[in-house]
């Protein structure tokens, strides 16, 4: 099948990149604007078409309501959490709840889940990658933060069926940069990946050892990324103009939106120039019908403070992840930054500070990751690839301790974190009431001994097993991680060799019958602003 | 894909739950780390579930991600000394059949836990399950004539009880042999 393509598309927080290898070299693929890298927004228009993209971007502010924007900070999280709660209070667009406690969003009149809007991303990626290499694309490897739970992982290879995508593999971000970074290059190394992206942090220490890319350890944070840093800029804009005009800028849900281009915007000028002029005309008018305008001046050193204590808790995590790999910053033969705030001067000498040598240059922040998603995606289609040579082998790890729950809230670890995947353990319970027809669990990922300090995965119910006396059935629960970085439970009778018929219960992803409806919904959604070029 | 690797797979796949870690990676007891990490690469080489993804046969890509699993299993053990040590312990002693899987400390002790819970439990009668636990307790005192009299009791209660019984014969096995015609 060397006729058949696949892409890798790094779906980010703030954008998304398209890749595939051409002629043996992998290559960024541009849209019909010569774009690159295409803002994970969707905006929905009035005559129904769905825009997506850089022009989708420009519609936050004047289609509020209707543009969705970071929806990967919501993918795979329960209504109740606290990222979801956050989002609620500054996003224009309506957040509901789903059944289960999942997350829906509301627009143009429609109730979607999230991964329905990641798919829009995706269809649009798809798209791009369709006109340019003029043909079909059905299969892609698509990118998610190394840190994501099960539920995350989950819900982003849902959003690429809905978009008609098969998923050949899902990878972790930093992992791709890294293959994109070492491929083909025949070389020794430890490499540590640092990846801020616009809305999680990522780091990955591997060791490379020629086609071989062994995840040593991984940490991250999902709670932290550039928009963090353009947060801090929107506060400190937003109390000085409270101050000058005793407005509330934050209030204002419109204001808020221009706030936050402002802020990005300024966050992009200081680390390209050292300092930014803020200017945005008519931000917003007084009761008696003033208009008024915003006007700052950003030195980088301001800046600097600003965002010192979000540098440094990177750090943090690289301190973590260093630690889980048994080595120190010494070790490490060479650093890879990726996401675009890591072009930010103050991220680079912290690097520089932190690891006691320079970054390496010459690989794009922004597009190292669906480079390196397209060099796997090229490698999964090709059945010849390891007898020629041309294979790469990713030895990813487990970012999170695999639980299950216990008695009083408690929880029990069964597979720890960094543990190298695909794995399976498995482990016996015993019935503890006679006659005793099925047998409950809930599986867990995170590294807090309660349940209530990790992230709940779903409850398993088992049924179909012998049913005898309490304490004589054992039933033997096999709990797999595949390669994906997806959690798998079975169980089956020990004794008889049977295998127990598994419910899953409180989770918050889409059914299989969810996805199918969302499937076909989707194929009829038409994508806008293609034609116009 | 060659048919002498397919015969490889499936013998593998078939050995496996009697091989040690050792054999899963194939080396000697003795390894360093650096021959582990090694073993490991050369098997990810060999049989990582991506070099296989474009197989058509599902059946042949399960055997392989089976195999795959357990060459990370005996590389998350062997690559720690701690764990390794122990390992090495377990399968060179009498149970190496029951241990040739690493179970981590902490769970074994749950487990053992878990399971002496369930033996304090045991019995369908309130009566029959009192005299068990005590008999139990009895037996961890090495009280053997307590003990065998509780069971015998116990057993009136539950005749058929086959734990009561297989603990009671444990029970006179244990006892001290006090041979009355023997001349000290």
């Amino acid at each position: 099948m060397s006729d058949d393509i696949a892409v890798g598309i790094d779906l980010g927080t703030s954008y998304s990149c398209v890749a595939a290898v051409q002629d043996g070299a992998p290559q960024v693929i541009p849209n019909e604007w010569g774009e690159l890298t295409h803002a994970s927004v969707v905006s929905f228009l009035p005559e129904g078409t769905v825009l997506v993209g850089n022009n989708a971007k420009k519609n936050i502010i004047t289609n509020a309501e209707n543009t969705v924007y970071s929806a990967k900070r919501l993918i795979g999280r329960f209504f109740f959490s606290d990222e979801v709660k956050k989002a609620q209070a500054v996003m224009p667009y309506k957040i509901v709840e789903g059944p289960n406690n999942s997350v829906r969003v509301e627009v143009g009149g429609r109730v979607l889940a999230v991964p329905e809007i990641s798919a829009l991303v995706l269809k649009e990626m798809r798209s791009v990658a369709e006109t340019a290499l003029g043909r079909e694309v059905k299969k892609a490897v698509v990118t998610c933060p190394a840190y994501f739970n099960d539920n995350q992982r989950q819900a982003t290879r849902d959003a690429a069926r809905i978009a008609g995508l098969e998923v050949l593999r899902i990878i972790n971000e930093p992992t791709a940069a890294a293959l994109a970074y070492g491929f083909g290059k025949d070389i020794n190394q430890k490499v540590c990946v640092y990846d801020l992206g616009g809305g999680t942090f990522d780091v990955s220490i591997l060791e490379i050892g020629k086609d071989v890319f062994e995840v040593l350890a991984t940490a991250g944070d999902t709670y932290l990324g550039g928009d963090d840093f353009d947060d801090r800029i929107m506060s400190w804009l937003a109390q000085g103009f409270l101050e000058n005009h005793q407005l509330d800028l934050r209030q204002n849900k419109f204001c808020l939106q221009m706030l936050k281009e402002a802020g990005e915007k300024a966050k992009i000028d200081v680390g390209r120039d050292g300092t930014a002029e803020i200017h945005v005309p008519a931000i917003c008018q007084t009761p008696e019908g003033e208009v008024l305008e915003l006007r700052q001046t950003l030195s980088g050193d301001q800046f600097n403070r600003m965002v010192m204590d979000l540098v440094q808790r990177t750090f943090k995590v690289c301190d973590e992840a260093l630690q889980s790999a048994r080595l120190t910053a010494a070790d490490i033969d060479a650093v890879i930054l990726v996401g675009g705030p890591t072009r930010l001067p103050v991220i680079r000498q912290s690097v520089r500070h932190y690891f006691q040598k320079e970054a390496l240059t010459g690989i794009d922040p922004d597009q190292v990751v669906a480079l390196g998603a397209s060099i796997q995606a090229s490698a999964l289609l090709n059945e010849a690839a390891a007898t020629a040579g041309q294979a790469s082998y990713l030895l990813d790890v487990t970012p999170l301790s695999l639980r299950v729950g216990t008695v009083g809230g408690y929880t029990e670890r069964i597979i720890e974190k960094n543990t190298p995947i695909p794995i399976e353990k498995s482990r016996t319970f015993t019935t503890s009431r006679d006659g005793q027809e099925r047998v409950k669990l809930r599986v867990y990922q995170g590294e807090s001994n309660r349940a209530d300090g990790c992230e709940l995965l779903g409850e398993f119910e088992f049924s179909g097993f012998r049913i005898a006396s309490r304490g004589e059935v054992q039933i033997q629960v096999t709990f797999e991680i595949d390669p994906n970085g997806i959690v798998h439970v079975s169980a089956a009778d020990l004794e008889t060799g049977q295998r127990a018929s598994t419910t899953i219960h409180l989770s918050s992803g889409l059914s299989e019958q969810d996805i199918q409806g969302a499937i076909d919904h989707h194929a009829e959604i038409e994508l806008s602003g293609h034609r116009a070029a | 894909m060659e048919i002498d690797f397919i015969m490889e797979v499936e013998q593998r796949a078939a050995a496996l739950d009697g091989l040690d870690y050792f054999e899963v990676l194939r080396l000697p007891r003795e390894a360093g780390a650096a021959d582990v990490k090694a073993a490991y690469y050369r098997e990810s080489r060999a049989f990582h579930p991506d070099r296989f993804a474009a197989l058509p046969s599902p059946e042949l890509r399960e055997l392989i991600a089976r195999i795959y699993r357990r060459v990370n299993e005996a590389y998350t053990v062997l690559r720690d000394d701690g764990k390794r040590q122990r390992y090495l312990a377990d399968v060179t002693g009498p149970d190496r059949a029951a241990k040739l899987r690493f179970t981590e400390a902490e769970e074994a002790a749950f487990h053992d836990e878990q399971k002496k819970k369930l033996e304090v439990q045991l019995g369908q009668t309130p009566n029959g399950r009192r005299l068990y636990a005590q008999a139990l307790s009895d037996v961890e005192a090495q009280r053997w004539d307590s003990a065998e009299r509780a069971l015998r009791a116990a057993l009136i209660y539950e005749p058929a009880n086959a734990r009561f019984k297989e603990l009671l014969a444990r029970v006179e096995k244990s006892k001290p042999k006090v041979d009355p015609y023997k001349i000290r």
